[in-house]
C-alpha cells in the first residue's frame, strides 16, 4: 500500500500541462478578439521648445575641420605648459635648464569624408593665448600663414605597410610613412587615423617665457567636400598629444670627468582644444533646433491621453518630425538624432532618464520626415503616471561639428509633430 | 500502512488550488459557458457514471450521503490525454491533470447524514493560437495571438441526508458556485524589431448559488431508484470587480435505477436533463439542451470490484448541431486497511463530436476513499 500511497502522490505531483491548441476560430475560439488600432495623435505634443547651449564646443568629443563652400571650420589645440627645468639628481633640490630638440605631435582623425580626394591636413602655428572667446575671424590671419607642416592623407594611405619586428617593437603596431617622415597608424579598417608628425624646434619652438605652451590650428583641403573630425581631450586617451624631446646636462661636482648629459621626453595634453567655423549658426526660432554649436536640445511635451493608459496597450510608437530646412551638416556624414525620456519636466533644464529612448540616422541636407521610434518609453507613460511625457531631442555626439536640423514645432499647425500609435484594445475578458 | 499519510494527502487535496479543480476541458466548451463538470467519483465514472445517483462519493445526488455510517473522505483524481481533430485537417493534442471531485461526509444523528467538498461546475481552462496577417501602418503584419484561460468554476457543496424510513431517504444541498479563472492574452508579431508584444492579464471570478433536491427509494432489497433536482441561480462573471456576464444556469433533474441481480454483481442506469440552452445571451445560439445517460456494472466482491460502463448524450455547448459524447470506462476497486480506505483505477474512453469538431479523450482515474 505505501507504494500505491507512493504512486498517487506522483500522480498528483505530475500535472503536466498541455492545454494549448491551434485554433479553429471562430467556431472554437473565445468571443472576443484581439483588436489592433492605429492612429496618428497630430495634436497630442505640445508646448515644444528648443534651446541652446548644453554642451559648449570646447567641450566635445571632437573637433570638425572643413573647407567646404558654405562652411569653413578649423580645430584648434592649445597644449599644457612644459617642464623648463628639471632636477638632474635625486635629493637635489638645484635644477638644471632643459634643451628641446624636437618634438612629436598624435592626432587622431576620427572621421573624414572618404569620398574626398587629395586630403591634405595642414598645422599652423596659432598664440598660445587662444581659448573659448577665439573666433574665426579672430584667428583667420594665422590660418593664412604658411602652415609648420602640411601631409597628404591619401598619399600616405597609398604608401606600403611597414611591418618588421623593429618597426612593431618601437610603435606597436604596423605604420605607413611617407618621404617627410610622417606617419600613420591605421584603426576600424581605416575609418580612424592616427598621425604622427616630427616637429623641429622651429616647427614647434619651445618657449621658455610661455613655459612651453604650444598653439596649433588644423585645417582641411581636398579637391572638394574636405572634412575631417579629431579627437578631443574630452574623447579620453585619443586626445592629441605632443611628445617634447629634451635633454638637459647633469653638473658633475664630485669627479673630473666633464658633465654628462641626459636624454629625456615628457608628454603634453591640450589644455584647451576647440573648433570655429564660418558662418555661424543661425540663432534659435520658432523650430525644434537639434545639434549645432554649442549643441541645442529640443523638448517635447507630449499630453498622453488618458484612455490609452486605462484600456490600450501600445505596441509600437513613433513620433514624426518633420525638417523646417534641410539638415545643415558634412556631406555623406550622416548624425544620430536622440529622443532621450526627462526625469522630471524643468523645462530647459530637464535631467535626463536613464530609461530608454530612440534614435535615428539623418543624411545632411535630407528634407525628408524624421520618425523616431518611441515604443518603450510611451509604453513606460502609459504604464507609470508618475512619469514626465516629456522628452528632448538630441543629436549623438553634441557639437563636435556645426550639424544642425531643425524641425517644425507645434506652432506650425500643417507639419507639427506628431506621434503615431499602434496600440491593442483591452481583451475582453469574462465574456464567452 | 497507517492512514495518516492518506488522510495528510486527502487534506492537501481539499486545499489544492482552485485552478486544478477542472474535470475535463473540451474545445466546445470554449464558446459557452465552459465545459461541465462530470460529478462523480472514480467508482461511478469507470462504470459510465450510472452509479453516480447512489454513490456517496459522487457530488451528484444529496441523498446518498444517508449511507454513509462512518466519517469518510474521497478524492478523484484525472490525467487526460486529448486530441483534437479540425475540420480543417489540423490534429493536436493536449494533456492535462485535473482533481475534480473531494467528497467528506459523515454521520451527524442515527438518522442524519452530513456531507461537503467540491467539484467542478464549469471547467474553464484552455488554450487558443491563432496566426493571421493583418494591415498595420500600410505594410502587412504575421500576428500570433494566444488566448488561455486557466481555471474553473467550482461548485462548493454542503448537504445533508435524512433516512425518512428504511425505504426512503432524502438529501438536501446548498451550493456555492465560486472560483476565478486566470486569462491571458497575447499578441505578437513577427516584426518584433518594431512591435511589442501585448498582453492583457486579469482574473475572472465567478459567483452563483445553487440547491438541490434528491431521493433514493429502495422498492426491493434489491432494487433501488433515485431522482435528483437542482437549480442555481445566475452565474456572475466579474473582472476587476466589474461584473461583466450574467448568465442563467440550467435545471438539473434526472433518476437512476440500481438492481443487484446476485451478492457480487450491481447494475445501474440513469438518465439526466439539464437545459442550458436557456442560460442567456453569454452562450447565446451555442448552448443546447442536453440528455444523457449511462449504463454500467459492478462485479465481484465489495473488497475488489470490476467495473465497467458506458455513456453517451449531448454536450451542451457547441456550434451548429448539438454535439454528442460517446464514452466507455472500465475499473477496479480494492479496499485496504480492513476496508478503512479504497483505491480506485479506472480508464475512460470519451468521443465527443459536433460540427467541425471530433475530440478523442483518455482519462486514467485515481480515486482514493478513507474512513479514519
Amino acid at each position: 500500500m505505501r507504494r500505491l500511497a507512493l504512486g498517487f502522490l506522483l500522480v498528483a505531483a505530475a500535472c503536466t500541462e498541455e492545454a494549448t491548441a491551434p485554433g479553429d476560430c471562430p467556431n472554437f475560439c473565445p468571443g472576443g478578439q484581439i483588436v489592433v488600432q492605429d492612429s496618428i495623435f497630430t495634436t497630442i505634443i505640445e508646448r515644444d521648445s528648443a534651446f541652446r547651449g548644453y554642451v559648449q564646443v570646447y567641450q566635445a568629443d571632437a573637433m570638425t575641420a572643413a573647407d567646404l563652400p558654405d562652411v569653413q571650420s578649423r580645430a584648434l589645440v592649445v597644449l599644457s605648459t612644459m617642464i623648463t627645468r628639471v632636477a638632474p639628481k635625486t635629493g637635489d633640490t638645484a635644477t638644471v635648464p632643459i634643451a628641446v630638440d624636437s618634438s612629436r605631435l598624435r592626432l587622431k582623425m576620427v572621421r573624414r569624408n572618404r569620398a574626398t580626394t587629395n586630403l591634405w591636413l595642414k598645422l599652423y602655428a596659432l598664440p598660445t593665448t587662444t581659448d573659448s572667446t577665439a573666433s574665426f575671424a579672430s584667428l583667420d590671419s594665422y590660418f593664412g600663414a604658411t602652415p609648420i607642416d602640411s601631409v597628404s592623407i591619401d598619399d600616405l594611405l597609398s604608401r606600403p605597410l611597414i611591418t618588421d619586428t623593429a618597426t612593431l617593437r618601437l610603435w606597436g603596431d604596423t605604420i605607413q610613412t611617407d618621404s617627410a617622415g610622417h606617419v600613420l597608424q591605421t584603426a576600424d579598417s581605416a575609418k580612424v587615423l592616427t598621425l604622427f608628425f616630427d616637429f623641429d624646434t622651429l616647427q614647434a619652438p619651445f618657449v621658455v617665457a610661455d613655459s612651453g605652451r604650444l598653439g596649433l590650428g588644423i585645417r582641411v583641403t581636398a579637391d572638394s567636400l574636405a572634412s575631417a573630425a579629431f579627437a578631443t581631450t574630452e574623447s579620453g586617451s585619443d586626445a592629441p598629444s605632443l611628445l617634447w624631446f629634451y635633454h638637459y646636462t647633469i653638473p658633475d661636482t664630485v669627479s673630473a670627468t666633464p658633465d654628462s648629459v641626459a636624454q629625456a621626453s615628457q608628454l603634453r595634453t591640450p589644455k584647451f582644444d576647440s573648433f570655429v567655423f564660418d558662418p555661424p549658426i543661425p540663432a534659435l526660432d520658432d523650430n525644434l533646433a537639434v545639434g549645432g554649436v554649442p549643441s541645442a536640445r529640443s523638448l517635447v511635451r507630449v499630453a498622453f491621453p488618458a484612455f490609452l493608459r486605462d484600456s490600450f496597450d501600445i505596441v509600437r510608437a513613433t513620433v514624426i518630425l518633420v525638417p523646417a530646412v534641410a539638415a545643415l551638416g558634412l556631406p555623406a556624414d550622416s548624425f544620430t538624432v536622440l529622443a532621450r525620456p526627462i526625469q522630471t519636466d524643468l523645462g530647459a533644464k530637464s535631467p535626463l532618464s536613464l530609461g530608454s529612448g530612440g534614435s535615428v540616422v539623418v543624411r545632411p541636407g535630407s528634407t525628408d520626415t524624421v520618425r523616431i521610434e518611441l515604443t518603450n518609453l510611451v509604453r513606460s507613460w502609459a504604464l507609470d503616471t508618475t512619469i514626465a511625457t516629456a522628452f528632448f531631442l538630441g543629436q549623438q555626439p553634441e557639437a563636435t561639428s556645426f550639424t544642425e536640423i531643425r524641425f517644425y514645432s507645434s506652432r506650425a499647425p500643417a507639419f507639427r509633430p506628431a506621434l503615431h500609435l499602434t496600440y491593442v484594445k483591452r481583451f475582453p475578458f469574462g465574456e464567452p | 500502512m497507517t492512514l495518516r499519510p492518506v488522510v495528510a494527502l486527502a487534506i492537501v487535496m481539499a486545499i489544492w488550488p482552485s485552478d486544478r479543480l477542472a474535470a475535463q476541458d473540451s474545445q466546445f466548451g470554449i464558446r459557452g459557458l465552459g465545459t461541465p463538470g462530470k460529478w462523480e467519483s472514480v467508482r461511478a465514472r469507470s462504470a459510465g457514471g450510472a452509479f453516480a445517483p447512489f454513490d456517496a462519493f459522487s457530488p451528484l445526488m444529496d441523498a446518498s450521503l444517508a449511507d454513509v455510517r462512518r466519517m469518510s473522505a474521497s478524492v478523484t483524481s484525472g490525467t487526460s490525454w486529448r486530441s483534437i481533430d479540425a475540420v480543417s485537417g489540423a490534429q493536436t493534442s493536449l494533456r492535462g491533470t485535473r482533481f475534480p471531485a473531494l467528497v467528506i461526509s459523515g454521520p451527524l444523528t442515527g438518522r442524519i447524514s452530513i456531507g461537503g467538498g467540491f467539484t467542478t461546475y464549469l471547467d474553464r481552462s484552455f488554450g487558443i493560437i491563432t496566426q493571421d496577417t493583418i494591415d498595420l501602418r500600410g505594410v502587412p503584419q504575421p500576428v500570433t495571438d494566444e488566448v488561455t484561460s486557466d481555471g474553473a468554476v467550482t461548485d462548493l457543496r454542503l448537504a445533508a441526508a435524512v433516512r425518512i424510513h428504511r425505504r426512503l431517504a432524502v438529501g438536501a444541498g446548498f451550493h456555492l458556485l465560486t472560483g476565478s479563472s486566470r486569462v491571458i492574452a497575447t499578441r505578437s508579431f513577427a516584426d518584433s524589431a518594431n512591435y511589442k508584444t501585448s498582453t492583457s492579464r486579469d482574473e475572472v471570478a465567478y459567483e452563483g448559488q445553487g440547491a438541490s433536491l434528491s431521493a433514493l427509494v429502495d422498492l426491493h432489497a434489491d432494487l433501488r431508484i433515485a431522482g435528483w433536482f437542482r437549480s442555481d441561480s445566475k452565474l456572475r462573471a466579474d473582472v476587476r470587480g466589474r461584473t461583466t456576464e450574467e448568465n442563467d444556469l440550467p435545471l438539473t433533474y434526472g433518476a437512476g435505477v440500481l438492481w443487484r441481480p446476485g451478492g457480487q454483481a450491481i447494475l445501474a442506469g440513469t438518465v439526466s436533463w439539464r437545459n442550458w440552452a436557456s442560460t442567456g445571451p453569454g452562450a447565446g445560439p451555442n448552448a443546447h439542451d442536453t440528455f444523457n445517460w449511462s449504463l454500467g456494472a459492478e462485479l465481484g466482491s465489495a473488497s475488489s470490484p470490476i467495473r465497467f460502463g458506458v455513456r453517451g448524450g449531448r454536450l451542451a455547448f457547441g456550434v451548429g448541431t448539438t454535439p454528442t459524447e460517446v464514452g466507455y470506462s472500465a475499473g477496479l476497486g480494492r479496499q485496504f486497511s480492513g476496508g478503512r480506505g479504497r483505491l480506485d483505477l479506472g480508464i475512460e474512453r470519451l468521443e465527443r463530436k459536433g460540427t467541425g469538431l471530433t475530440e478523442r479523450v483518455w482519462t486514467f482515474l485515481l480515486g482514493l476513499t478513507v474512513r479514519p
